[in-house]
Parts: C-alpha cells; sequence; structure tokens
C-alpha cells in the first residue's frame, strides 16, 4: 500500500517538477529572434495540416519562409487557405497584400473507374502498396485501381475515399487541395494533377502499347478507338502517343464524352452544370450534395 | 579512466545501439536517407541521451530507490525525457536559431525514441556510476550516429545503384542493415 502512495507521489512531484521547470526555463531563456516572431504570427493564420502542398516540410517552415519573402505567398501558395477565404482574408491584411486571385490550383484525378473482374482474393497486409508488391492485387487489369485506399490514408484533408463495390478510390473535388501527396503514393501511378479548371479526364490509364490483348479485361477500359480525337473540333483532345492514350485540354470536349463507346470521358465540377453520365456519376460528386 | 574508454567503446561499437541491441530502429530508417539530417539526427540524439542519463541516474538513486519504487523508472523517466526535450528545443530555439533549423523537426522526436530510454535504462541495470553512465551515454550516442552516418552514405550510393527492381527502396535497406549488424558483430567481445 505505501509503495502505491509513494509511487503516486514520486510521480506526481516529478511532473510537477518538469512543469515548472518548462515555465521556468520560458521565462528565463532569452526571448526568441525577431524573424520566428513574425513567422510565429503568420502561421496563427495558417491551417496547421502540415500536408507539404506548399513544397515545405510544414506549416512553420513555410511561415519562416513567409515571413522572410512575401513573394512566396504567390510562387506558392497555400492551397488549404486559398479555400478559406475568411483566414486568406485576415492573412492578407496582416501582411498588407491583396490575396484573392491564387489561380485555380490543381486537383488530383485517378485515372480509373474501377469495374476489372477479381480474379483472385487477397489477404495479407491491407494496402495498396503491399498488394501491388507480392502480385496484382485482386484485379484482373494491371492498371485498375487496387482500391486498398493508400492515397486517402495520405490525404491531409480526408478528400478520397474507396468506393467499396468497385474497389475504386474516390476523390472529391470540393475539399481536394492539389498538394500531390496522393500521386506519390499510387503504386499504380494512376493519380496524376491537373488544373483546377480542366472539365473532362479520362478514367482509365491502359497503355496498349504494353498489352493489346488487354483491352478485354474491362467493361470501362479505353480501347484506343480514337473516336474522341476523330469528334473533337478545334484539336481539344489529341492523342498522346507515347501512352496511347487521349489527352485533353481546357475545353469542354462535349462530342467526344458523347462519342465515347465505354463512357469514360469523365466531366468534372469545374463545370457544375453539367453531371457526369453512366459510369461516371460514383466518381464525382454531384454539386449538390 | 581506462574503465571509461572501455565502456565508451563498448557502447559505441560491441554493444552498439542500433545494430546489436536493436533500439532506435525507427529514425535509423527513417532519417538514413539523406547524409546531411543523419549528422543533424545524431547530433540531437547523442545530446539528449547524454543530458537524459545526467538527469535521470541522480532521479533513479536519489529518489526512486530510497522510496522503493523502481518499478515506475519507466513512466517517470518518459515523463523526464520529455519534458528535457522541451526546454531543449526551447533554449536552442531562442539561443541559436541557425541550429534550431539544422535540427529542424529531429529534436522533438527523439522524444519517443527508445534509444534515449534505452540507455537510461542500462545505465542503472548495469549500475554504472553517474560519470560511467555519462560515458555510456555518449558512446552510446556517438554509436548511433555513426550507424546512421554508414547507413545514409550506404544509401545515397544506393539510390543512384542499379538495385532489382523488387529490392528498390525499403528492402534493400533492410538488406544493408543486416549486413552492417554482421559487420558489427566482429566487435563483438573486443571490450566487455
Amino acid at each position: 500500500m505505501t509503495s502505491t502512495i509513494l509511487a503516486v507521489i514520486s510521480l506526481s512531484a516529478v511532473g510537477l517538477i518538469a512543469g515548472v521547470a518548462i515555465f521556468v526555463a520560458n521565462r528565463i531563456l532569452p526571448k526568441e529572434d525577431k524573424s520566428l516572431e513574425k513567422a510565429n504570427e503568420v502561421k496563427e493564420f495558417l491551417p496547421g495540416a502540415d500536408c507539404g502542398a506548399c513544397g515545405k516540410p510544414g506549416c512553420f517552415a513555410y511561415a519562416q519562409a513567409v515571413a522572410k519573402d512575401i513573394e512566396v505567398l504567390e510562387a506558392t501558395p497555400c492551397r488549404i487557405l486559398a479555400k478559406d477565404e475568411e483566414s486568406s482574408k485576415q492573412l492578407g491584411e496582416y501582411l498588407g497584400v491583396d490575396l484573392a486571385d491564387a489561380g485555380p490550383g490543381s486537383k488530383a484525378i485517378i485515372h480509373c473507374t474501377g469495374d476489372s473482374p477479381a480474379i483472385g482474393s487477397y489477404n495479407g497486409v491491407p494496402t495498396c502498396g503491399a498488394a501491388v508488391l507480392v502480385g496484382a492485387g485482386e484485379k484482373e487489369c494491371p492498371y485498375a485501381c487496387v482500391g486498398f485506399g493508400d492515397c486517402g490514408a495520405v490525404c491531409p484533408v480526408d478528400a478520397i475515399t474507396v468506393d467499396r463495390e468497385r474497389q475504386v478510390a474516390v476523390v472529391d473535388w470540393k475539399e481536394c487541395i492539389g498538394c500531390g501527396m496522393c500521386v506519390q503514393t499510387c503504386p499504380r501511378k494512376l493519380i496524376e494533377l491537373v488544373s483546377a479548371d480542366t472539365p473532362q479526364y479520362l478514367g482509365c490509364n491502359y497503355l496498349a502499347r504494353k498489352d493489346v490483348a488487354g483491352r478485354k479485361k474491362c467493361q470501362v477500359g479505353c480501347i484506343h478507338c480514337r473516336i474522341c480525337v476523330r469528334s473533337s473540333e478545334h484539336d481539344e483532345v489529341v492523342w498522346d502517343d507515347a501512352t496511347d492514350l487521349p489527352r485533353f485540354d481546357t475545353t469542354l470536349a462535349e462530342a467526344a464524352i458523347e462519342k465515347c463507346p465505354r463512357k469514360i470521358i469523365i466531366k468534372t465540377i469545374a463545370f457544375p452544370e453539367v453531371v457526369a453520365a453512366g459510369t461516371a456519376e460514383s466518381q464525382v460528386e454531384e454539386p449538390a450534395n | 579512466m581506462s574503465e571509461l574508454v572501455a565502456i565508451f567503446f563498448s557502447m559505441a561499437l560491441v554493444n552498439n545501439m542500433v545494430l546489436v541491441k536493436f533500439l532506435g530502429l525507427c529514425p535509423f530508417f527513417g532519417v538514413s536517407k539523406k547524409l546531411s539530417s543523419a549528422v543533424s539526427m545524431g547530433v540531437a540524439v547523442m545530446l539528449v541521451m547524454l543530458v537524459a542519463s545526467a538527469v535521470t541516474w541522480p532521479l533513479f538513486h536519489l529518489l526512486l530507490v530510497p522510496s522503493g519504487v523502481e518499478f515506475m523508472r519507466t513512466v517517470i523517466f518518459i515523463l523526464v525525457i520529455a519534458s528535457l526535450v522541451q526546454i531543449i528545443e526551447m533554449a536552442i530555439k531562442r539561443t541559436n536559431l541557425t541550429l534550431y533549423n539544422a535540427l529542424g523537426i529531429y529534436l522533438p522526436l527523439i522524444t519517443t525514441n527508445c534509444a534515449v530510454l534505452g540507455i537510461t535504462f542500462i545505465n542503472i541495470d548495469s549500475e554504472y556510476t553517474f560519470i560511467q553512465s555519462l560515458a555510456a551515454a555518449l558512446g552510446a550516442g556517438v554509436g548511433f550516429s555513426l550507424v546512421l552516418i554508414i547507413m545514409s552514405g550506404i544509401r545515397e550510393r544506393l539510390d543512384l545503384a542499379d538495385t532489382p527492381k523488387v529490392f528498390r527502396g525499403a528492402p534493400i535497406a533492410f538488406i544493408i542493415a543486416g549486413l552492417l549488424g554482421l559487420a558489427f558483430l566482429a566487435f563483438g567481445g573486443m571490450v566487455g
């Protein structure tokens, strides 16, 4: 019994002394450097997610860089801050600059809509990286989304969820801050960062050059028919010979979306008046939600 | 004096924290990708080990042993090391900004480094005196930095090497770690 009491007393005593020591150290030690003072104040306006989208190791490093040179704010804007008008305005007022125009920014897209038939069951470590390492995951298509959500795990704003039914990751563009963490994580290299005003993208990453027979492996895979290129009027769709897949620019290619036999050219919420059709519904959330 | 030297080398090489005692493995793999960050981490760990040993030894022998609550050492040592790291970080941040930026995020990371907690336990289990435990802490810190620097040097070159695809990244790092461990096994039995 006494040892229990002594244990409690000694732990509390050490805790108290440690607390007091930190307090005293805080008082005794000289004040922080002037440049850090400003960085600390800038940091108050930042989201504190330490996502690394700006290219700095964390929010404090970013604040230090901003405090030193205000140009950093425009050269590498904070993506989360750009979405938060209130904080953005406050930081602008504090620094005496206008932060209203940060450009469209980037968004992540996933070049897969799922649906490749499963050819086996995988019972290992439930991460995409592990699944790809030991085999090819559960799906037949070697370019399909593995669906264990490694991308969602690294997303600092939880913008990526996995559609369990189709075993495919889905990006919520309203939440996505375009940091690119998921791009590096995806073992299949299915995720790409595109400009946030991109109206459409291809929901498939099947490289025909490498395996021509593979086009039958999936009902929503690109069959490389090039109808999208032929139906485009002003070269808004061009064929990329390196990947053997179409490339889009920032104009809406309505005809190509209509004509695509697999319906895998997916409209993004960059054009809120259109709601993605067919298979695309699960990929891009409707703006009404 | 020769005893202190023996303890120092024993902790640095023969009983190396990482490769023989398997402590502090997570910074060993996590921070050994670049030589510059390995050096920062090594210095930070050395510093914290030294200070932690200097504080926990008297705490154990003057507070815990007389009160008969030696079993509390894990909790109390963690508490003490965590607050120590806090104070050290605060002190470095305010007195030497260049050093603070060089150590970066590694200093707060050390709070939960098992190698730091490990050396304080080893000091007590080996019944070292105060001076001996300082020598042991310094040796352990040097040994940790040494291994970290060797590993990062190898991994920097390894990035350029033509490794088979399945071995790229972590797998080859584990194999290298095993080979390094074998190499350090050669020191076994040299000093007590």
